[in-house]
C-alpha cells in the first residue's frame, strides 16, 4: 500500500454520478400510475342522463346493483326515479351493465383504490358519490360496442303511388319472424307503460311475443283494451316516445307488436276462445251508454265482464265513433273494427243502432232506465273558419267530408282539394281527397314542424304528392257565377316568437295575398261539443268548463249516477285517452254500485 | 408478408389437403383443421417453418352446436406472421390431444382451459391444479354455467341494500297500473 492510495480516496465520490439518475425505487410520496385507457374501475353514471331503466341491476351476474330511490332524482315521464347503487365488494368490472346501458349513461372509470376498514361500506351509487368520475370515465358505451340493438325491424308498406289507387290498407303488418326479433329488443323496463294513458302492460306482451306465445300476448293486452287492434293500427302511441331504446335509436314498434298480436286472431271467435274472458253472473244493476266509440265500448266491455246488463245508445248505424267515421279505411280498415265489436257484444253488451240520445230516446228516459249512465259523446260539431264565403256550395267541413267517405256515400270533391289545417283530420282529409283523384294543397298557419298530425301522417302525405302549404291563413273563398266555390284566397304569415313563452304565432303579411284554384275547400281546424241532447234539469245538473265535462278521478261527473269519457273530457283528444276515461268509469261505477248494495 | 401468407397456406395444404385456410387483414392467418391433426400442423409449423413461439390456447364454447372450438395461436419472429389454428371438438365428449411436448408452456394454458371449459387433456401433468379449489361443479366459462345462481348462493348480502326497489313495480305504483298474475310471468 502506497502512502497516498488514489483510488481510496476518490471512491467514495464515484457514488455522485448517481445523483443525475432515475431512481428504480417507489416513489415516496406515492404516486399511481394512471390505468390503462378501456380500464374498468369504479362506475360512474350521468344523473341527468340515466333513466333508472333498470337494465344494468337486471343483467348483473353477482347481482351487485340495486336500484334505489336517490335524493335530487324526481320521477317523470321517461324516468322511474330510480339510480344504480353499485355493491362494490360484488362487483367482478365485467362492464356488462355498461354494455347494456340504453342511454350510455353509466360507464367504468380509471379509479380503483378504496380504503376502509369497514368490510360493509362498499356501497356506492355511482355519480352520485362520485361526481368527478365524469373527467376519468375510461371503459364507455357507444352506439357500436352496445349490446343493445338500435335498429327498428322496418315496417313493410305500400309505396306511396300505389297508396293513392285505392283505399287498401298502406301498413302491411309484420310477419311473425319480423315481430319476434322487433320484441326482442325490448328491455322490459315499463316506461312506457306510464305515459300510455290506459297503462297497458306493455313489457309483459311484447316479452310474451319475443318467446312466441302470442296467445298469451293477446290476453294481457285483453286485460285493459277491448280495442287493442284499433290501437294497433292508429294509436297516437305516447309510450314509444319514452322508450329507453329511443334514447340513443329507435323505439321498438310498440304499436306494431301489438297489431301483430291482434292479427293473430282474426276473428271474434277466435277472440274470444283466447282470452277466454271470466265473466262474472249478473247483479242486476243496468248502466246506459250514450255513444259507441272508443270510451263507450270499454266502458260497456269491462262493466259486462263484471255482471252489468249494458246498452249502448249510437246514433249512426254502425259502432266505432270517430275511429269508424273519422279514420280512414287505408289506415283502419272496417273489418279490423267490425272484429273488434263482434268480440265485444258477444260477451252480452247490447247495442242500439240509429238510436240518438236526444232525438229517438230523451236523455232523462236513459237516466231512469239505468242504475248509472256513461256518457261518451265525442266532439262532433267543427269549428268554423269565420271567414268570408264559408257558406259556399264545395265548401265542407273535414269531419263531414270523412264521415260521408267513410259511409261509403259518393262524394265529389271535383280535382283541386284545398284543406285547411294541420292536425290529422286535415292529413286524413287531404289522404282521402288525393284517393279521389284530387290535387290536394294542405294549408296552414304556422310551419310544418308545428302541425298537430303524426310526423308519420305528415310524411305519409308528402309521400303521396300532397302539397303542404305552411304559414298560410286564408281570409276569403271566392265563388263562381253559379255560386260555387273557386279560389281560395290566404295571406302568406311570418312567425313571431310569442313573448309568453309559448309556440311563435303567425302574423299575416300585408299585401301577400295569394289565390288558389279549388274545386273544394275542406276545413279541419277542430271540433267541438255538442251537449244539446241535455236538457231541462240535466243541463244545469252536469257541469262543464270550456265546452268539456267536470269529472272527477273516476270519470264522474257532478251528477253522481252520470259518468263521461272520451274527447268530450279529456284534452288529449285521443282513442287510447279515450279507452282510458272508459276504463276508469268502469271502476267508478262499480265502486259506485256495488257499495250502495 | 402477403407473399409469405400464400406460400403458407401452399406448403400447408400440401401436407395437410384437409386443411381450410381463411386469410385475414395485416399479419393474421387462420387455418381450421379436424382435432387429430393439430398436433402435426403445430409440430411442422413449429419445427420446419420457423413459428417458434405458442402465443396462446384459447376456447369457445358453441352451445348450440354442441361444440367446443379450441384456437391455437402461434408466432414466428422470422415471419412476423400470426398463425390461428382452429379445431372443434364434441362439446358431450370434450377431449383433446396434449401438446405439451411440443411446447412445455402449453401446460398452463391447456390446465386453465381444463379448469374453466372442462376439456381434458390426454395425459395432463398437473390437470386439477389451477386457480380454483375444490371445484365440483361444471366449469365456470361454459355457456350454461349460471353465474348469477351461482353468486346468490355462494354469497351473503351485504346489509344495507334493503331498500333496493323494482322499476317495474315502481313504476306500475306510481302510475297505478295493476298487473294481472297471469302475466307477471313476462315481467323483467
Amino acid at each position: 500500500m502506497s502512502f497516498f492510495d488514489l483510488k481510496g480516496t476518490l471512491s467514495p465520490f464515484s457514488a455522485l454520478k448517481q445523483f443525475g439518475r432515475k431512481p428504480h425505487t417507489i416513489q415516496y410520496p406515492k404516486e399511481d400510475k394512471e390505468a390503462a385507457d378501456r380500464y374498468r374501475g369504479f362506475h360512474y353514471n350521468e344523473m341527468e342522463d340515466c333513466i333508472g331503466c333498470g337494465n344494468c341491476s337486471t343483467i348483473c351476474q353477482n347481482a351487485a346493483i340495486d336500484m334505489v330511490k336517490v335524493e335530487g332524482q324526481e320521477a317523470s315521464k321517461g324516468d322511474s326515479g330510480l339510480r344504480p347503487r353499485v355493491d362494490n365488494g360484488r362487483c367482478c368490472w365485467c362492464g356488462l351493465c355498461v354494455d347494456v346501458c340504453p342511454t350510455g349513461s353509466l360507464s367504468l372509470t380509471k379509479d380503483y383504490l378504496y380504503v376502509s376498514d369497514d368490510a360493509d361500506s362498499f356501497l356506492f351509487t355511482p355519480g352520485l358519490d362520485n361526481p368527478g368520475g365524469k373527467d376519468n370515465v375510461s371503459f364507455f358505451s357507444t352506439k357500436e360496442s352496445s349490446l343493445n340493438d338500435f335498429a327498428r325491424i322496418p315496417m313493410p308498406e305500400l309505396e306511396g303511388k300505389e297508396r293513392i289507387k285505392s283505399f287498401a290498407e298502406v301498413v302491411l303488418g309484420y310477419n311473425e319472424a319480423e315481430a319476434r326479433a322487433e320484441a326482442s329488443r325490448c328491455i322490459s323496463c315499463g316506461l312506457c307503460s306510464e305515459v300510455c294513458p290506459e297503462h297497458m302492460h306493455i313489457p309483459e306482451y311484447i316479452n310474451a311475443i319475443a318467446g312466441g306465445n302470442d296467445q298469451d300476448a293477446l290476453r294481457i293486452i285483453y286485460d285493459n283494451n277491448p280495442l287493442p287492434e284499433m290501437c294497433g293500427k292508429v294509436c297516437t302511441r305516447r309510450c314509444e316516445d319514452v322508450c329507453a331504446i329511443q334514447t340513443r335509436g329507435e323505439a321498438i314498434a310498440i304499436r306494431w307488436l301489438k297489431r301483430y298480436a291482434t292479427e293473430t286472431a282474426d276473428n271474434a271467435e277466435l277472440i274470444r276462445e283466447i282470452v277466454n274472458p271470466e265473466i262474472k253472473e249478473a247483479n242486476g244493476y243496468k248502466v246506459g251508454i250514450v255513444g259507441a266509440g272508443p270510451s263507450g265500448l270499454t266502458a260497456a266491455y269491462y262493466l259486462a265482464l263484471r255482471g252489468f246488463d249494458v246498452s249502448i245508445y249510437e246514433s249512426n248505424k254502425q259502432a266505432g265513433g270517430m275511429t269508424m267515421y273519422g279514420i280512414p279505411k287505408y289506415r283502419f280498415p272496417e273489418d279490423s273494427l267490425q272484429k273488434q265489436i263482434d268480440y265485444i257484444t258477444s260477451i252480452g253488451v247490447k247495442i242500439h243502432f240509429n238510436t240518438s240520445v236526444g232525438k229517438d230516446i230523451s236523455f232523462e228516459e236513459v237516466y231512469k232506465q239505468n242504475d248509472a249512465v256513461f256518457m261518451g259523446v265525442g266532439f262532433l260539431k267543427p269549428w268554423t273558419l269565420g271567414i268570408e264565403g264559408e257558406e259556399l256550395k264545395g265548401s265542407e267541413q273535414a269531419v263531414t267530408f270523412l264521415h260521408a267517405a267513410n259511409s261509403g256515400l259518393q262524394v265529389d270533391v271535383g280535382d283541386k282539394v284545398a284543406v285547411i289545417g294541420g292536425g290529422n283530420v286535415a292529413i286524413d282529409a287531404a289522404r282521402v281527397s288525393a284517393r279521389m283523384n284530387a290535387e290536394v294543397t294542405i294549408l296552414y298557419r304556422r310551419r310544418v314542424e308545428d302541425m298537430p298530425a303524426d310526423w308519420e301522417e305528415i310524411e305519409g302525405a308528402e309521400d303521396e304528392g300532397i302539397n303542404i302549404v305552411p304559414q298560410a291563413i286564408p281570409i276569403k273563398f271566392h265563388s263562381d257565377e253559379t255560386g260555387r266555390i273557386k279560389s281560395v284566397e290566404y295571406l302568406k304569415a311570418k312567425m313571431v316568437p310569442d313573448e309568453g313563452g309559448g309556440r311563435p304565432k303567425p302574423v299575416p303579411i300585408e299585401g301577400s295575398n295569394t289565390i288558389v284554384e279549388v274545386t273544394a275547400v275542406l276545413g279541419a281546424i277542430g271540433q267541438q261539443g255538442d251537449y244539446s241532447f241535455l236538457k231541462g234539469e240535466f243541463e244545469e245538473k252536469i257541469k262543464t268548463e270550456r265546452g268539456r265535462f267536470v269529472v272527477n278521478e273516476f270519470q264522474q261527473t257532478s251528477d253522481p249516477k252520470v259518468f263521461a269519457g272520451g274527447d268530450a273530457v279529456n284534452r288529449t283528444a285521443d282513442a287510447i285517452s279515450a279507452i282510458a276515461d272508459g276504463y276508469r268509469a268502469v271502476k267508478g261505477i262499480e265502486e259506485m254500485l256495488m257499495k250502495k248494495a | 408478408m402477403k407473399e409469405n401468407k400464400v406460400k403458407l397456406a401452399k406448403y400447408l395444404k400440401e401436407h395437410f389437403p384437409a386443411i381450410i385456410e381463411k386469410d385475414y387483414n395485416y399479419n393474421r392467418i387462420d387455418f381450421s383443421i379436424n382435432r387429430e391433426l393439430v398436433p402435426s400442423v403445430l409440430r411442422l409449423l413449429k419445427e420446419e417453418s420457423g413459428y417458434i413461439h405458442l402465443s396462446h390456447i384459447s376456447c369457445v364454447d358453441w352451445l348450440e352446436e354442441e361444440e367446443f372450438e379450441l384456437v391455437f395461436i402461434i408466432w414466428s419472429p422470422v415471419d412476423k406472421i400470426k398463425i390461428l389454428i382452429h379445431t372443434r371438438i364434441d362439446r358431450n365428449n370434450p377431449v383433446m390431444d396434449n401438446i405439451d411436448k411440443i411446447w412445455r408452456q402449453a401446460n398452463t394454458y391447456e390446465r386453465e382451459i381444463k379448469e374453466m371449459y372442462g376439456i381434458e387433456f390426454t395425459g395432463l401433468e398437473a390437470a386439477d391444479e389451477f386457480l380454483l379449489e375444490d371445484w365440483n361443479g361444471m366449469p365456470p366459462m361454459r355457456r350454461d354455467f349460471d353465474t348469477a345462481a351461482y353468486a346468490s348462493n355462494k354469497y351473503y348480502n351485504r346489509p344495507g341494500r334493503e331498500d333496493a326497489m323494482d322499476v317495474r313495480e315502481e313504476i306500475a305504483r306510481h302510475s297505478g297500473e295493476e298487473i294481472p298474475d297471469f302475466a307477471k310471468k313476462y315481467s323483467r
